[in-house]
């Protein structure tokens, strides 16, 4: 019972912070592409 | 304690949210500022709406709540948990089908009519300004519990530096700037839970499941049944589909997207209320038992941290108030111009945009000011809460699956909740034994079957 309750607790601990490693991923990706877009736009401009 | 370590995180964190912010680019027409073009991907879309609705009472109340009642309060979580999944599998991808749909309002103007859409936006634009208010004095509490600045200028440096990007970048920062915060309280505070349970729990687990027993014993036993019920309630039901929560599932890039994230949310809110309980009952064996409920995580992160991890948790907090004011900025401006102003005028998109940012400043003012009125987090929270479900909750839900809605339902179920949500809880509070957010839904429903028996359908439909 004890082990269960404290594997219980680590295990969402690390869920939690593979979530937030993911959006941080994701967030990198959006800022990538956005980058990626803007400089896209410029070429064509000039 | 030297503030040096503690100021220049703080700054240095600031410095790094603002970069982010800029990267998210001035929004230059209404549909990026309102929807971020419809373009959000899944992990935007859950980690904004976790962002969100991790504000102070999801954190610093929930660790004081695990200190002083163990479990208990994980199981009344749970009511939130199921909200979120629920939304995910029946409301939100009917919302993100509807066509030209910027806001909840907009969504109750095509199901009902025009009228009905200018209510719920006055309902939306309210309650965004009453939630940012708490946000705002939550963001005053961490930065004058610090740096004892005085209580203005604390309240002035969160709501000023939140607005300018929201202002700005419209939705599409307020998510971006949400990512990046959700990704600092996501990772920060279960890696300070697992350093307590490894370093600091003395008797391993042991302790910490006799620990849990004893204080959920004690809060099972200093809880009345009907209070349970009603934060149950509340859970359940207080925080439903709030304006930003919507914005987001309407800004989804498809309609499974605006699903799965809500279903991932929800699954992650159970997640994240283990945590924040965890860090109280943990923090029972390593604090004094006599501290006040809202200061028990800063005394953990104090007790077991060097002065660098204090500096940590403050970023944390200002994190976790920051990505919730930004969304509510941003859904109260585009309730404002989208619900309020267009059914009166015909604007172009320059003008709808500049109206946009116009209310977000307003609304920032507004809230600067009403957080001096705020009479707690938590009690700020769940008014909020108890006026939000009966007012708009019955008229949109039953509006998104009915066939033919009728106006007039819509109308008195939005009134009599507003009614009866605000005479029990600010007027006549604790008049009638049960919580204020029963009666007041239970009075909606009725109002809305008398409208939906007497009145007809929608010119048209």
């Amino acid at each position: 019972m004890e082990i269960f309750i404290i594997v219980l607790v680590v295990v969402g601990a690390l869920v939690a912070i593979a979530s937030g490693i993911w959006v941080a991923i994701a967030l990198g990706s959006a800022i990538s592409k956005d980058d990626k877009k803007r400089i896209s736009a410029g070429t064509k401009d000039s | 304690m030297s503030m040096v370590v503690p100021v220049a995180v703080v700054v240095a964190y600031l410095v790094l949210l603002t970069f982010v912010a800029v990267r998210a680019r001035a929004a230059r027409e209404f549909e990026e500022f309102s929807l971020a073009k419809r373009a959000l991907p899944l992990a935007l879309v859950f980690g904004s709406l976790a962002a969100t609705y991790v504000g102070p009472g999801y954190s610093i109340g929930f660790v004081g709540r695990g200190f002083k009642s163990g479990f208990l309060f994980l199981g009344i979580g749970l009511a939130y948990a199921l909200q979120n999944i629920l939304v995910g599998l029946l409301i939100a991808p009917r919302l993100r089908s509807l066509k030209n749909c910027h806001t909840l309002g907009d969504a109750i103007g095509q199901k009902y009519d025009r009228k009905c859409q200018i209510v719920a936006g006055i309902i939306s634009v309210g309650l965004c300004a009453g939630f940012s208010a708490v946000m705002a004095k939550a963001g005053c509490v961490v930065l004058n519990d610090v740096f004892n600045l005085p209580n203005w200028s604390s309240v002035a440096i969160v709501v000023g530096i939140t607005a300018l990007y929201t202002t700005f970048g419209g939705l599409r920062a307020s998510v971006i700037t949400d990512a990046f915060q959700f990704t600092a309280f996501a990772t920060l505070l279960p890696v300070t839970l697992l350093l307590a349970l490894v370093f600091h729990l003395k008797g391993g687990p042991a302790t910490f499941t006799s620990q849990a027993i004893s204080a959920t014993t004690d809060g099972l036993k200093a809880t009345p049944i009907i209070e349970i019920v009603g934060l149950v309630a509340a859970f359940l039901l207080g925080e439903t589909l709030i304006p930003p929560y919507a914005n987001r599932a309407l800004a989804s890039k498809t309609t499974r997207v605006s699903r799965n994230g809500f279903i991932l949310a929800g699954i992650f809110s159970a997640v994240w209320f283990l945590v924040m309980i965890s860090l109280g009952i943990t923090a029972r064996s390593v604090i004094p038992m006599d501290i006040d409920e809202d200061r028990v995580l800063l005394n953990l992160v104090r007790s077991i941290m060097p002065a660098s991890g204090y500096a940590l948790l403050l970023v944390v907090l200002v994190s976790v108030v920051m990505s919730s004011l930004d969304s509510l900025l941003n859904a109260g401006a585009v309730a404002f111009t989208q619900d309020i102003v267009k059914p009166f005028a015909k604007l172009p998109n320059g003008s709808a945009l500049n109206i946009g940012r116009s209310a977000t400043i307003i609304i920032a003012i507004i809230a600067s000011a009403g957080a001096v009125f705020v009479p707690g987090i938590i009690d700020g929270l769940l008014i909020c809460y108890t006026i939000w479900a009966p007012a708009i909750l019955p008229a949109l839900i039953i509006g998104l699956w009915v066939k033919h809605p009728r106006p007039l339902a819509g109308i008195l179920s939005m009134g009599v909740g507003t009614v009866v949500a605000v005479m029990f809880e600010l007027i006549i509070p604790y008049s009638i034994g049960i919580p204020a957010i029963i009666p007041a839904i239970a009075l909606a429903l009725m109002a809305y079957l008398l409208g939906h028996s007497f009145g007809s359908a929608k010119k048209g439909a």
